[in-house]
């Protein structure tokens, strides 16, 4: 498990939540550039969710269309373990054997796609339509702190595989030159982690 | 008592056990120390203490069991564990057994 960061955290801090969730008055304050950032996250995670066909149903109005689609979902033969590496992390298997595994992921994984999916959407939806692009920051209300928890959380195990962040993540963070185009996606990993630990300290 | 009835005692015992099934937590390096003392007084009801500890002996040793039930309990458990984000898996209670 990780701290999320190092001693200069409250730094990075911009958006900062106010108020609390047993109130239901929590809000966060958002730059235009940390929504996009955010926003692009969301938008990339959902389409790799996204991939296998059952769970394309999000995209569809139709009631008929979605419940041919979860059926459908159900009666898949045994599938195997994503073959992306965010994916397999995302969708873990839930038994160390390899056959129980394929068989409980036959029956979960469409769900839980769907539950994280949902997520997803539901942050965008929150980071997108309260937002005059005009102003330099937006005061977004948290109706549901513990979907934007998950969602977030999500996010941050996404870009942990895909920069290879492990337990020394902040260390060779640190030591990274600001040449490197990859650092300021590290910063954007602590950045959530600062978020996450504020958004819970607010719960 | 007779020794025929010993037997089926024994037999019964071992059949409870082998319905005992746990959810174990692993150790990850992304998730937040306090996310995951979060998560599980949320999924499981614990007080703020024992959610801690159990969060402490997944960052210490590497995992924890969290919970223990029957099976269909424990693939739900897991289930759940995974829609937080938290890496965990289900097997048969081996410290159960006699």
């Amino acid at each position: 498990m990780s701290m999320a960061y190092g001693p200069h955290y409250k730094e990075m801090i911009m958006g900062e939540f106010k108020g609390s969730a047993a109130a239901n008055d929590l809000s966060v304050a958002l730059s235009n550039d940390e929504l996009h950032i955010l926003i692009n996250l969301v938008e990339q995670l959902l389409e790799l969710l996204g991939e296998r066909n059952f769970t394309h149903h999000y995209q569809s109005d139709d009631p008929f269309a979605q419940l041919m689609a979860a059926t459908l979902g159900n009666i898949e033969s045994p599938i195997d373990q994503p073959e992306d590496p965010v994916l397999r992390r995302l969708l873990p298997n839930g038994y160390a054997d390899p056959e129980s595994a394929a068989e409980f992921r036959k029956y979960t994984e469409g769900s839980l796609r769907m539950v994280k999916q949902k997520h997803l959407l539901y942050l965008r939806e929150q980071l997108v339509f309260p937002v005059d692009h005009e102003l330099p920051k937006a005061d977004i209300a948290v109706t549901d702190p513990t979907q934007w928890l998950i969602a977030i959380n999500d996010l941050r195990i996404a870009l942990a595989v895909r920069l290879d962040i492990g337990q020394d993540g902040y260390e060779k963070f640190e030591l990274m030159k600001d040449s490197d185009p990859q650092k300021h996606l590290h910063a954007v990993y602590y950045w959530l982690g600062a978020i996450q630990e504020s958004l819970i300290s607010h719960l | 008592m007779s020794s025929q009835t010993q037997v089926e005692e024994t037999l019964d015992l071992s059949k409870f056990f082998d319905n005992l099934w746990v959810a174990i937590v692993w150790d990850d390096p992304v998730n937040l120390m306090n996310y995951v003392t979060y998560v599980f007084i949320k999924l499981f009801g614990f007080s703020k203490e024992k959610a801690h500890k159990l969060m402490m002996q997944v960052h210490t040793e590497g995992k924890a069991v969290v919970a223990s039930g029957t099976r269909e309990e424990m693939e739900r458990a897991v289930q759940q564990l995974h829609e937080h984000g938290l890496w965990a898996t289900l097997q048969r209670d081996d410290h159960g057994r006699v």
